[in-house]
């Protein structure tokens, strides 16, 4: 007989589990058939049927540390089947948004991103930044909306001239310091809070694995990971099978890899316009000298990126809003997502529209609610939903490491 | 004795078809009884309307006092097939004939031989038959309830209201009982998912206020004498005794809690904090929420319904008690002997009245946890089950009440309660859903209340019957005075007292009041068939009675003490005494009576006697074949048999059914007539006996097996193999069994050869 173990049930727990999107938890009668039919669950201490009876007894400690829940993919296929209609893939997504929300300090981030009502604190951070910006350019520029002539030194503000973003806001000072500085916050926050995660899962009582060979190393858990879940979706393939978790698969890689290669373009055209200052290096410059022209390939790679993720969240999009309400819940977490990489999508192409018509009064706008998009995606990465990109990966890497799921 | 006979055989249904009808009717016309058979005819469709207008014509111009009928299956078109005040005797020619029947090539013409025995064994039965003389009894209507809670409450307002003055005896001061006491019920009306109040302190103004019932509170029954329709009942109160006439009973004195020793292994009585379900009701309604050791109001209620502590310890308890009785046994063999002991009612209750309420603790766990989230919206209220019982529609309420995110609900063996410091209680478990071997800390436990019926600590109806003042055998349901049908939930033993309520099982109130109105509705039908002389069940509406020959009784007293319904009283000398309002015509004593000296007027000793004895035996086993008697209970054995012809099942055509009403009235001297007649076996086929009996008349058919061993005996004197006579036990739903059954018996005593007793 194992120890015995003392538990305290919390009823604010319950209760605040069912206000972030648990609210059927209660529900549950213990059938176990959600543990059944779901396709990639354990076959020892399999979830989510045990996380329903934790939640339904508010046993805080033992969800908040569960790896279990990011084992999960929600594909949805217990909630559709519960006999019960106790949606035990919604308190899963519940108890991962649980973790954005509170996993990482400053809490108050955690709580602004847990509703739309804090939205506009949110953006109206970054918005009141760049509208400074804008404000303090303008009076130099003489105009809030300028074009430009491209001279030896830099833009000069000119008639007949183009709609050039650097010209208004200089990317040196206002996107690569600001997003650098945004960048090395977010990093910190997500160090801060891997050691905790992992800490949380160390809590909790091993499963003993039988067969398991030699411990891997956490290191080589990681790239099996990244090799297989991360770049190859492969638990995330295995999760479901009707056509809606097909889309689902296919919208999520489309929207993956087009970040991917919107990270490529970024970052060699971060390399190109500091690279290029390095004595000896100028000829990187031809990759940073924005706007870059249409045939250079980092251009066509913007270009391909961009309308790749736009086909990637509009499948990912049709496929949520066609859910049935009864069975599976969108949350904020689900919403804010796709609302914000719409926004960076649709007003990122939108942009270069602007800029090839020239159209100074819309551009800049547009250029201006981007750079906001783009802020809201990036500076609260920890607290969102996109934060699974890290804890998910940490957490099925550590899953690996103690032998809840096999090494390929 | 009806002389005057009416002969009708009918064609239809293969009979024509597969024997010589006209054959059959010059047979009859020609043969032994022809001068009783007044009509001799056939039908095509006997049943058709002009055939049943032609056999009513025949009774009025020839004055016919009985008709036989050769047709199909007593079972079936009984009420086509009546006649008024003309006895009907149906040979069953369609389904024990026609459609079972199987050729024995060996021996020609088996089928005509078979069809002339039914219909001589016919007309046999018919001219020892005699319609029964009805006496109409003077009977009262007043139905007397026995206990004023909830039930009893109910009986009585369903009695007035169908018409009969009521007498509703309660032992306590107040109507309402446990029910009255209660904070609240279970939900009672759709859409079945909040508890509600119980609407007693209602009901009980509606039976004061009606003129009908007879309020006596603070009484008890003393006695019940007499039998229904003409009881009388003594009714003590505080100042006299008063004697009150009663037709019939309900019995609802529902239940009371079960000792809390049992429940000592999980913490009662050592913690202040562990209370039973049924204390923890009263605390709720007089005191609220609050602790019973420092009126803390609790922030965590534990309901432990997991009862194996208690069940486990009760058990190693009772072996060591056995163990102590056993050594005890012969010291107590010494006082014996000296005076007959005074009547002790043994007391039936026992640890497994826990697990027999457990619906109903379910229930209260679930209902009680609403209350701690009613009283304390900020507690918890934790529930640890083994089973979770919430049949029916019960389970809407389960699914409401542990849809409050403060009541936990786990699966769970519990494996020890603790006290801690500050008065509250650890409890262990393991086999948790919540995960391998748990500790959960509550401010309070609360543990079952088991519900034991008062009829397990005392007779209560008091009867003065010879058999004693109590329910016979109710050590089998451990005091409940349960009925062991389905069918017929509201028999007792005792006819014209009907239980209802938690006295006759653990039930939720919605179920009580169900069962109130059956139960009423019982005693009105005892009434208004006993006042004409009718039996009430289950041979309801039968007017014939047991018949004594006292001239020569000898006062052996077996019919006395074998009557499964105690119907017979008996003088100072033994000189049985009938009471025909308590008798269920089964029959019981008439096979017991050494002497023969019971008889019913349409089915008596010398009539089936007469009947086996018209089965024609030949001579020589080889060239006719042999032939076995099968007395059939007509309740599932023959039914069972119709069903089995029905499907075309078949089986040897040497086999001789006849109907019996129960194996308990089947005579050795029957056995003895057909092992004279040189038939080679007798078939007994009746119902399931034992603990879980199945038999109509509840003894009959375990007693026709213990009386077969004295016919083994006397067989084995006339150097007969005792085995040639067998009892089957069969339920009505095993027709496909039959066939094997009785071929299977066939070939038994075919090793045995011819009886001696052919030829002779």
């Amino acid at each position: 007989m194992s120890q015995v173990e003392r538990v305290k049930p919390d009823l604010q727990f319950v209760k605040e589990l069912q206000k972030v999107g648990g609210e059927s938890l209660k529900k549950c009668y213990q059938c176990a058939t959600c543990s059944v039919v779901c396709p990639i669950s354990p076959a020892d201490d399999p979830y989510p049927r045990k996380e329903m009876v934790w939640a339904q007894w508010g046993l805080k400690d033992r969800l908040v540390n569960d790896i279990d829940i990011w084992l999960c993919h929600n594909c949805g296929e217990c909630s559709d089947m519960c006999p019960r209609g106790a949606n035990p893939g919604d308190l899963l997504a519940a108890l991962r948004n649980m973790t954005y929300r509170k996993l990482v300090r400053p809490n108050v981030i955690g709580s602004w991103m847990s509703s739309i009502k804090y939205l506009p604190i949110l953006a109206g951070i970054p918005a009141l930044i760049y509208l400074l910006i804008w404000i303090a350019r303008a009076s130099v520029l003489g105009t809030a909306f300028p074009l430009f002539k491209a001279t030896e030194h830099g833009y000069e503000v000119a008639e007949g001239g183009k709609v050039i973003y650097g010209g208004l806001f200089p990317g040196d000072y206002c996107i690569d310091l600001i997003f650098g500085i945004v960048a090395i916050l977010v990093i910190l926050c997500f160090y801060a809070g891997i050691k905790k995660l992992i800490k949380g899962f160390d809590a909790m009582p091993k499963t003993f694995v039988v067969g398991q060979k030699a411990k891997p190393s956490f290191v080589e858990s990681l790239v099996e990971t990244i090799k297989y879940e991360v770049a190859q979706h492969t638990r995330f393939k295995q999760c479901g099978g009707d056509e809606s978790t097909t889309t689902r698969v296919k919208g999520h890689m489309l929207t993956f890899y087009a970040f991917i290669i919107l990270g490529i373009v970024t970052s060699a055209i971060a390399v190109g316009h500091w690279g290029g200052r390095i004595p000896g290096l100028d000829f990187l410059h031809a990759m940073g000298d924005t706007p870059l022209p249409l045939y250079n390939p980092i251009k066509i790679m913007a270009l391909v990126g961009g309308v790749l993720l736009l086909i990637g969240i509009y499948k990912l999009t049709k496929r949520r809003l066609n859910l049935d309400a009864q069975k599976h819940g969108s949350s904020y977490y689900d919403w804010y997502l796709l609302g914000v990489i719409w926004a960076i999508a649709v007003t990122g192409l939108l942009c270069v529209l602007l800029r090839w018509t020239n159209i100074a009064v819309l551009a800049y706008p547009c250029y201006y609610i981007h750079l906001i998009s783009v802020f809201l995606l990036i500076a609260y990465l920890p607290w969102s939903k996109l934060g699974h990109l890290v804890y998910r990966t940490m957490a099925l890497a550590y899953a690996r490491k103690i032998g809840r799921l096999p090494m390929n | 004795m009806a002389q005057k006979l009416g002969v009708y055989i009918c064609g239809g249904c293969d009979i024509g078809a597969s024997l010589d009808v006209e054959g059959l009717a010059e047979f009859v016309k020609n043969g032994k009884y022809s001068s009783n058979c007044a009509v001799v005819k056939t039908s095509p469709v006997l049943c058709s309307p002009e055939s049943k207008g032609v056999i009513e014509e025949d009774i009025k111009a020839n004055g016919l006092d009985g008709v036989v009928v050769c047709a199909c299956s007593p079972r079936v078109k009984w009420d086509v097939f009546n006649f008024g005040s003309a006895l009907v005797e149906r040979v069953n020619l369609r389904e024990q004939c026609v459609w079972s029947f199987q050729d024995d090539p060996a021996v020609p013409g088996l089928l005509e031989t078979m069809a002339k025995d039914y219909v001589r064994m016919g007309m046999a039965k018919a001219t020892k038959s005699n319609p029964p003389e009805v006496e109409d009894l003077k009977t009262t209507k007043t139905i007397m309830v026995m206990g004023g809670g909830f039930t009893g409450l109910n009986a009585a307002l369903y009695s007035a209201k169908m018409g009969h003055d009521v007498v509703l005896v309660e032992k306590e001061d107040e109507l309402g009982g446990k029910a009255g006491n209660m904070y609240k019920s279970f939900p009672l009306t759709p859409p079945y998912t909040e508890a509600q109040d119980t609407g007693v302190a209602e009901l009980v103004k509606e039976v004061t206020s009606n003129k009908a019932i007879k309020v006596m509170t603070g009484s008890m029954v003393e006695e019940l004498a007499g039998a229904p329709g003409q009881y009388t009942a003594k009714i003590k109160t505080a100042s006299k005794t008063e004697e009150v006439p009663v037709g019939a009973v309900v019995l609802a004195t529902g239940w009371v809690p079960q000792d809390t020793a049992y429940l000592e292994p999980l913490g009662y009585g050592k913690y202040k904090n562990v209370v039973t379900a049924h204390e923890f009701e009263t605390l709720i309604k007089s005191r609220g929420l609050a602790r019973p050791g420092d009126s803390k109001v609790p922030e965590s209620v534990a309901f432990v319904l997991d009862m194996d502590l208690a069940l486990a310890a009760k058990a190693s308890k009772e072996e060591d008690e056995a163990a102590e009785e056993t050594a005890a046994a012969p010291a107590a063999g010494a006082g014996e002997g000296e005076e007959e002991a005074a009547f002790v009612y043994e007391d039936k209750e026992v640890a497994k009245h826990l697990s027999y309420s457990s619906e109903l603790s379910s229930l209260v766990a679930l209902k009680q946890a609403g209350y701690v989230r009613e009283k304390n919206p900020k507690a918890c209220a934790y529930i640890l089950y083994d089973h979770m019982m919430v049949p029916g529609v019960n389970e809407r309420y389960y699914k409401a009440a542990a849809d409050d995110p403060g009541v936990m609900l786990s699966k769970a063996q519990v494996t020890s309660i603790r006290q801690d410091t500050d008065g509250g209680l650890l409890i262990t478990a393991k086999n948790t859903l919540i995960g391998g071997y748990v500790e959960l800390k509550a401010d309070m436990v609360v543990l079952p209340t088991g519900m034991v019926p008062v009829t397990a600590h005392e007779p209560t109806m008091n009867f003065n019957y010879r058999q004693g003042p109590h329910f016979p055998d109710l050590e089998l349901f451990d005091g409940f005075v349960d009925s062991n049908y389905i069918c017929f939930p509201y028999e007792t033993r005792r006819t014209g007292v009907y239980a209802a309520g938690c006295a006759h099982q653990p039930m939720t109130m919605a179920l009580a009041k169900e069962d109130a109105a059956g139960a009423a509705l019982k005693a009105v039908q005892c009434i208004n068939s006993v006042n004409h002389g009718a039996a009430v069940h289950p041979r309801s509406g039968d007017l014939t009675y047991p018949v004594f020959n006292f001239v020569r009784c000898t006062q052996c007293k077996r019919c006395t003490e074998e009557c499964p319904f105690g119907a017979l009283d008996d003088d100072e000398k033994g000189t049985p005494k009938p009471n025909i309002s308590r008798c269920r015509r089964c029959g019981t004593c008439m096979g017991a009576c050494p002497e023969r000296v019971i008889s019913f007027s349409t089915y008596n000793i010398d009539q089936i006697g007469t009947a086996i004895k018209e089965v024609e035996v030949p001579d020589d086993i080889v060239a006719g074949g042999p032939r076995v008697i099968v007395l059939a209970c007509e309740n599932d054995a023959y039914p069972a048999l119709d069903m089995a012809a029905f499907r075309k099942k078949s089986w040897s055509p040497y086999v001789r059914f006849l109907p019996v009403r129960c194996l308990g009235s089947v005579n050795a001297i029957w056995v003895a007539d057909a092992m004279s007649k040189g038939v080679d076996g007798v078939m007994l086929l009746g119902c399931k006996y034992g603990d879980d009996y199945q038999c109509h008349f509840v003894k009959g058919s375990e007693l026709c097996n213990r009386r077969k061993e004295n016919i083994a005996e006397s067989l084995d004197r006339l150097g007969v193999e005792a085995e040639r006579v067998e009892q089957y036990q069969v339920s009505i739903d095993e027709y496909d069994t039959i066939p094997e059954l009785i071929d299977a018996f066939m070939e038994k005593i075919k090793p045995f050869g011819p009886n001696p007793f052919k030829g002779y």
